[in-house]
């Protein structure tokens, strides 16, 4: 029991900022605010991502619905959804620095305007500009290891690689991608961002290694937003524990425990 | 009595007309003639309880179905006539979004007249976009309202009833009080249906921007609304009288009323455009903004303060929810000042629990 309580009070980390929760949990497309701050309290997040580009926050436009998610006390990601070039993006993260006194950003650009599938080049070079301006940029980027290589090489320490297209909570498209990013930068937090369903997408981020997941959609469009909430919390839970726990070898064939002494021997060929 | 209403959008006309008839009424807005801040002056006015249910609560869904039982008969009241129509709605997805309309429809809380069609039937019901869509749901009992007409209409059957109108940019309320161009009124009772402007007594109201375009397309026959389903957001399209299409709506947390953007402006016409080929010929008649009062739950809420009944948080149901929640405020009203007045609903039509949930939480708000 001691191992289990230990275990899910391990940390990670936000470019030095201990995290105990690994859920990162979006704050659109819930049927309330009231059941939106629910849901978080529910899930047990520390960070909870705002999008801005839409709410004209020149005129601080969506202060109203903001207070309602600042009033959680949680950390707030401000992100650049919905920003398609560099210069957008980073005077969109200039705003949220000023509007929520963060030097956090998700960075997203839009690459593809059906499926918000990432530009991974623009976003290596928005990334550049905005950690040279003192930022601490989390990037959504899509599985490709020698994007997240340059990522990395730049200076980011949290990397968000796609599981699947944002909001088609298809789950994870690409596990053996995730592994091997998961492999190769064993010093950076890693995150699966977008495309998770169901909690056993989330469980299964975790169980590769990966230090959190962030979603939105799967629970803010569920049927009841804030069951599945909790649902989230205990898969991811589960998942962490499922990772450090450590699996069993996988085979190829069965290997009976215990001997099949009961088995006529033409079965047992 | 001497009942002031404070406000006149949709549930201000609607409540001073009916209060009109046994009441002297005093109307306080900002702008009569045009209206053009009023959320329900906007909006594209679809009475859609079923499609609505998808993310409303059983709330706005049993006071929606009150709602499209009362209509008519408001309607039939009016001197003026209003268009209305009860042809259903249709909801509507493209192939490469088939995945939204599975989504729509186990998320339904609601499924009164609801029938899956193929490319047959959408072809029956709306011949002029025949092959253009394989699958969508039709919701036979949904109604709709022109809404620009019934303003109209409202406001001839509140001069008839000799309500005086004030006009003032800003009207504070205290129990039966109203201040007003800097003079003082009492009243018997007040009624605040300021929607938005009565965040300065309801502070956790705030404004959920939305954004519509008017279209006038001789080209275009639709014989209903249609509910193009997005990954986003749902588009509607809603046919009114002469030829002329409101598409809406965007949703977006926000307090800003400044002019539409033109990427929402991109995002609706381009629907349209992707429904019915017609409609790029359409004219645009205009492209408006406007905010759609809410509280934290987005349900809607009467809330007792002295002599004050105030009205608000319609949010994005002002159709779908007007006559249900005049209603249960008038009954509210009845209780309070101990008359038996009749007015446009049947006492038993209210339900119990709306009522408790409608005047129940004022904490919270």
């Amino acid at each position: 029991m001691d191992n289990v309580n230990q275990a899910i009070s391990d940390t990670w980390s936000i470019y030095g900022t201990e995290l105990s929760s690994r859920l990162l949990i979006g704050s659109a497309l819930y049927p309330s605010p009231a059941i939106m701050q629910e849901s978080i309290k529910q899930s047990q997040a520390e960070v909870v991502t705002v999008s801005l580009r839409r709410q004209s926050p020149e005129s601080a436009g969506g202060q109203a619905f903001w207070q309602q998610i600042q009033s959680l006390g949680k950390k707030i990601l401000p992100n650049t959804a919905g920003c398609h070039s560099i210069q957008e993006a980073v005077t969109l993260a200039q705003m949220s620095r000023e509007i929520f006194d963060t030097d956090w950003i998700k960075l997203e650009l839009v690459g593809d305007e059906y499926n918000l599938q990432p530009d991974p080049i623009d976003l290596v070079k928005a990334t550049e500009i905005l950690l040279n301006d003192g930022f601490k940029v989390l990037p959504y980027c899509t599985d490709d290891l020698v994007i997240c290589r340059h990522l990395v090489e730049l200076g980011c320490e949290v990397l968000m690689p796609w599981g699947a297209p944002i909001g088609t909570g298809k789950g994870l498209l690409n596990p053996y991608a995730l592994s091997a990013i998961r492999h190769r930068f064993p010093q950076i937090s890693l995150v699966v961002d977008a495309g998770i369903g169901l909690p056993s997408h989330a469980a299964q981020a975790l169980e590769l290694g990966y230090d959190a997941v962030l979603l939105n959609s799967a629970i803010a469009q569920a049927q009841d937003p804030v069951m599945m909430a909790k649902a989230f919390k205990s898969a991811i839970d589960a998942g962490r524990l499922g990772y450090l726990g450590g699996r069993m070898p996988e085979k190829d064939t069965a290997n009976p425990s215990t001997p099949t002494l009961g088995m006529p021997f033409w079965h047992q060929m | 009595m001497k009942i002031a209403v404070v406000g006149s959008g949709l549930v201000g006309r609607l409540l001073a007309w009916q209060l009109s008839q046994h009441h002297q009424i005093t109307l306080y807005d900002k702008d009569f003639k045009t209206a053009k801040h009023s959320a329900g002056f906007i909006a594209a006015a679809m009475l859609a309880p079923v499609a609505e249910s998808v993310i409303a609560s059983q709330l706005v869904v049993g006071l929606g179905q009150l709602s499209v039982k009362l209509w008519p008969n408001i309607l039939s009241q009016l001197k003026q006539p209003v268009f209305y129509q009860q042809a259903g709605s249709l909801i509507l997805a493209h192939a490469q979004d088939r995945g939204d309309l599975t989504s729509f429809c186990q998320r339904l809380k609601l499924q009164d007249g609801l029938t899956q069609v193929n490319s047959q039937q959408i072809a029956e019901l709306e011949p002029q976009i025949q092959g253009r869509f394989h699958q969508g749901v039709w919701l036979e009992n949904e109604a709709q309202i022109d809404n620009r007409a019934l303003y109209q209409a409202l406001l001839h059957a509140l001069v008839n009833a000799g309500v005086q109108q004030i006009e003032t940019t800003h009207a504070d309320i205290t129990d039966n009080r109203v201040y007003a161009n800097g003079e003082q009124t009492d009243f018997d009772w007040v009624f605040d249906c300021r929607g938005l402007g009565a965040q300065v007594d309801l502070k956790k109201l705030r404004g959920v921007r939305g954004e519509v375009a008017r279209v006038y397309a001789p080209e275009v026959k639709l014989n209903r609304p249609i509910r193009l389903l997005h990954p986003r957001y749902p588009i509607y399209i809603v046919p009114k009288p002469n030829h002329e299409y409101v598409i809406g709506a965007t949703e977006i947390e926000s307090d800003s009323d400044k002019a539409m953007t033109v990427r929402s402006a991109l995002e609706l016409l381009s629907a349209a455009y992707s429904v019915h080929s017609g409609f790029a010929e359409a004219q645009i008649t205009s492209l408006d903004a406007g905010l759609r009062p809410s509280l934290p739950d987005n349900e809607p809420a009467i809330i007792t303060d002295g002599k004050c009944i105030r009205i608000n948080s319609l949010y994005r149901h002002g159709y779908l929810l007007a006559p249900a929640v005049i209603a249960h405020a008038l009954n509210l009203f009845n209780q309070l000042s101990e008359q038996q007045t009749r007015y446009f609903y049947q006492a038993e039509q209210l339900s119990e629990s709306h009522f408790s949930q409608l005047t129940g939480h004022f904490e919270g708000k």
